[in-house]
């Protein structure tokens, strides 16, 4: 066990807490996953839905449960095999990420690569956002500041025909 | 022979376009028309010239000139006639020879249209379609020349290349092929068990890659080339408007129909895609989040966002600035995606292989893409691009065509980061290699999504300028009272995921909306006008296509969503084993098994395994379906497909795989592992494409393009409104 949080590292930081925490975590999917420990026969669709999780460690993109390759019906197998021993779902996923890294899963589950993937795109959204806000602040302040012509706003009691007719002109 | 005409043809258009770059911006420099005319003289020459080139192409696949190594990796004589003619795009060479074809025929097209009516900006829009051009065609020529052709060396090998190598010959009659694999030169057969080198090179050819063999793929591909050269064209006017400094709303005059005629392309190979995806790659689905497929759907949604965007620099003068950067950014994802695709930087069963192409195709997109910002902040510190005005109201339709425009804005970052942002990011500083699948999407996009149906339903009814509270609510109350009914009768019949409840809610306002707003447009018209009912309706698109052409693509849009809320989220599936006369079932559905026909031989060679099942509803047969194996023999890696059957009707598609067969036992009664898919409402997704289509098309026509009835009907209707 102890060979997951200490193996030899051939770069310049001795410790590399990225790789780290992938470790503490797959350490705690192992010791509090509940094993089942009887031989019990697993269907394939028990099997597809652990695949479903995973991607197809030699080809990219594709999910290993709709992978058709000689490659992936035997890690489907591997699976079947690792479940019929009493895995969990999330001790199989583990193992295939140690094993293949995190390519083999459609997020990481090192927590920081993680967060980094999941948190980005919300801030991006976020940055967009504030983009269109500043966008109509400034039409706002522009127009407080200008003088008021009742012409360039549209009454709010005209009716609908008198919309579309203006939509029409263009 | 065909070679040299495809390679002279080739090279000529070439300097065609390099020539035509500084002829027409000389020319608009020094006021030299001649200079001018000269230059859209040669662009337009390059379109006949690429013809020359693909057409020779094509007659080199269809009469087998296997010494030209494109012909020898694409096709093989097994391959039949129509194969043959679609190998043109079937591998990196020949589909990037195809492109530049189209991307001539744009330029030539967007000369000859506009050429009369935008002058000034015309040189400059030559420049541009043809730099873009230049390098395309330069990247076919040098790097990846679908002439290459096979030489024999002196000692009997064969070597690659465009031009015949020193002390290379090309391939010829008296050359021969021992049993050993050894060359002879000899003007008859050295004995009887030589054959032609010619016709050991048909023997030995690859063929067409099976994935390519649907029709889905045959006219994706071509869609997607459509819809990504068409977009270089607004791309080209909005820079010509740059450079030359007419900033006035010419340039989006002028590309309003490229732009939308390249979005309608764009579309139709998006659908085309997930269509052939979901026939071909056999997983169940339409739309994988794959990085290529993300790739083509990134220009997309830049597209959509501009197309919106861009009517409030019509109707109001402002965002200027915004346009300008939103033209270059669709240009940009559009180079971006084709240089994903075909420089290997994303391994897919969409992509290229690995080739040269990478580096210049970033160089020229990282370029391009400078060169136009840089025009952009130019023009916008000299004051060129200031918004005619700024008064506007928080509801009004402009403020919410700027949300949409921030959520399109906000899905476009969001995919790029998954497909492309945090995976490179990642290798290159942090040393890992991930992959973000459908996990990540399915947690990042549904929200964004939400918001654009949501906007989709409330913005058409704002009105421009203004908009208050009260009208927006009253002019809301009946389509969100259907769209209330509509979520009710669901309930009822047993609709209950929280999640689904949302989606739809969203998705159906969004629809009714459209055709409220159509029947409103046309009642309104009948009341002033006092035309019948259909008439009126006639009259309303007749009077601006773009208004209710626009409620159509919204109609799509929604009915889409509706199909791929119910694929996605109610998607059935089960994988089971079952013996000959054995059945499973998956929710309303039972497949019964009745045998395998193994090993049959189709006419191009492949070998066919093909699983004979009865679909039954209720216990009545409703269809009988066969899904198969395909294994294309000496098709080396991907040579083999899983082509499902599929029982299709509105309401539901049953999806099944053969996966698997006991090929020890007696023939007829193997068993065999099939997986089965039950996809709700997914035939919503390709009918919506149709509509889609359909409102893009009415859209872009031409207004004299209407039935003269109905012309003479508007006219008339205009005299007398006139003179009342």
């Amino acid at each position: 066990m102890m060979g997951i949080f200490f193996t030899h590292r051939t770069s310049a930081s001795w410790f590399d807490f990225r790789s780290f925490s992938l470790r503490l975590c797959v350490l705690c999917v192992l010791l509090f996953a509940t094993p089942v420990f009887a031989q019990t026969p697993v269907t394939a669709d028990a099997v597809n839905a652990v695949a479903k999780r995973l991607y197809c460690p030699v080809c990219e993109n594709q999910p290993l449960d709709t992978c058709m390759t000689e490659a992936c019906y035997r890690w489907r197998d591997e699976i079947r095999v690792q479940l019929e021993a009493g895995s969990t779902t999330d001790q199989v996923v583990a193992d295939f990420v140690l094993r293949f890294g995190e390519r083999a899963v459609g997020t990481p589950l090192d927590p920081a690569l993680r967060a980094l993937t999941l948190v980005t795109p919300f801030a991006l959204a976020a940055l967009a956002l504030i983009g269109g806000v500043f966008t109509f602040a400034r039409w706002r302040g522009r127009s407080a500041r200008a003088p008021m012509r009742a012409a360039a706003l549209q009454p709010n009691d005209d009716d609908y025909l008198a919309q579309v007719e203006r939509d029409l002109r263009g | 022979m065909l070679a040299e005409i495809g390679l002279v043809s080739l090279a000529l258009a070439f300097i065609a376009a390099l020539y035509a770059i500084p002829a027409s911006v000389m020319g608009a420099r020094v006021e030299r028309t001649a200079w001018v005319v000269s230059g859209r003289n040669a662009a337009l020459l390059t379109f006949p010239l690429l013809l020359i080139a693909a057409l020779a192409l094509m007659a080199a696949l269809v009469g087998e000139h296997y010494e030209i190594a494109y012909v020898w990796q694409t096709t093989n004589p097994s391959t039949p006639l129509f194969y043959r003619i679609t190998a043109l795009w079937g591998s990196q060479q020949g589909s990037l020879l195809f492109w530049c074809v189209i991307m001539g025929a744009f330029a030539a097209a967007a000369l000859a249209f506009n050429w009369r009516a935008y002058q000034r900006l015309m040189p400059y829009v030559i420049a541009y379609t043809m730099a873009t051009l230049a390098f395309f065609i330069g990247l076919t020529l040098l790097l990846e020349n679908p002439f290459a052709r096979y030489w024999v060396s002196l000692e009997g090998t064969l070597i690659t290349g465009v031009i015949q190598p020193a002390g290379a010959l090309p391939i010829a009659a008296d050359q021969w092929v021992q049993p050993d694999g050894t060359l002879v030169f000899a003007v008859n057969a050295p004995n009887a068990d030589a054959v032609p080198l010619m016709t050991r090179l048909g023997q030995t050819a690859n063929g067409l890659n099976p994935l390519l063999r649907h029709f889905g793929m045959i006219i994706h591909p071509p869609m997607l080339y459509l819809g990504f050269t068409g977009m270089v064209i607004p791309f080209a006017f909005a820079m010509a408007a740059l450079a030359s400094g007419d900033l006035s709303t010419n340039w989006i005059k002028a590309t309003r129909r490229w732009n939308l005629t390249a979005w309608l392309f764009l579309s139709l190979g998006l659908i085309l895609g997930g269509r052939w995806a979901y026939d071909v790659l056999g997983w169940g689905g339409y739309w994988g989040w794959d990085p290529v497929e993300n790739a083509a759907f990134l220009p997309w949604l830049i597209g959509t966002a501009f197309i919106h965007s861009v009517m409030i620099q019509e109707k109001r003068g402002m965002l200027k600035v915004w346009n300008m950067f939103l033209v270059i950014f669709t240009f940009s994802a559009v180079i971006f995606g084709t240089f994903a695709t075909r420089s290997g930087l994303v391994d897919s069963v969409h992509s290229f292989a690995q080739s040269a192409i990478g580096v210049p195709m970033f160089a020229f997109w990282a370029i391009m893409t400078l060169i136009s910002v840089g025009l952009i902040l130019y023009r916008w510190q000299r004051g060129d691009l200031k918004d005619e005005t700024h008064r506007t109201g928080i509801l009004s339709r402009e403020t919410l065509f700027v949300l949409n425009n921030v959520v399109f804005v906000a899905l476009t970052l969001a995919i790029f980061w998954g497909s492309f942002g945090a995976p490179i990011l990642s290798e290159l500083f942090m040393g890992t290699d991930i992959t973000l699948g459908v996990e990540y999407f399915n947690a990042v996009t549904p929200p964004l999504f939400l918001i654009l149906y949501l906007l989709m339903g409330i913005a058409p009814l704002s009105a421009w300028g203004a908009m208050s509270v009260g009208r927006l609510g009253r002019a809301l109350v009946v389509p969100a009272a259907l769209t209330v009914a509509c979520l009710v009768v669901m309930v009822i019949f047993g609709t209950r995921l929280p999640a689904a409840l949302v989606g739809y809610g969203a998705v159906l306002l969004a629809g009714f909306v459209a055709i409220y707003e159509t029947a409103r447009g046309a009642w309104a018209r009948r009341r002033a006008t006092g035309e019948a009912l259909l008439a009126a309706s006639l009259g309303i698109f007749a009077r601006n296509r773009r208004r209710y052409g626009g409620f159509i693509v919204h109609l799509g849009i929604s009915v889409i969503g509706i199909g791929v809320i119910g694929s996605t989220l109610y998607q059935q599936e089960t994988q089971r084993t079952l013996n000959v006369g054995g059945s499973l079932t998956l929710g309303d559905y039972t497949v019964r098994y009745d045998g395998l026909d193994a090993g049959q031989i189709a006419e191009d060679g492949r070998v066919m395994d093909i699983a004979n099942l009865t679909v039954l509803r209720d216990g009545a047969e409703v269809a009988q379906i066969r899904p198969r194996h395909d294994l294309f023999p000496g098709d080396g890696a991907m040579n083999s497909m899983n082509i499902a059957g599929a029982h299709s009707t509105l309401e539901t598609d049953v999806y099944v795989l053969l996966v698997g067969w006991d090929t020890d036992a007696a023939p007829g009664r193997e068993s065999a592992t099939f997986k089965v898919y039950v996809n709700p409402l997914i035939n919503l997704v390709w009918w919506g494409g149709l509509v889609l289509i359909l409102g893009t098309l009415i859209s872009v026509a031409p207004q004299d393009s209407l039935p003269s009835r109905v012309r003479a009907q508007v006219t008339g209707t205009k005299r007398a409104g006139a003179a009342a």
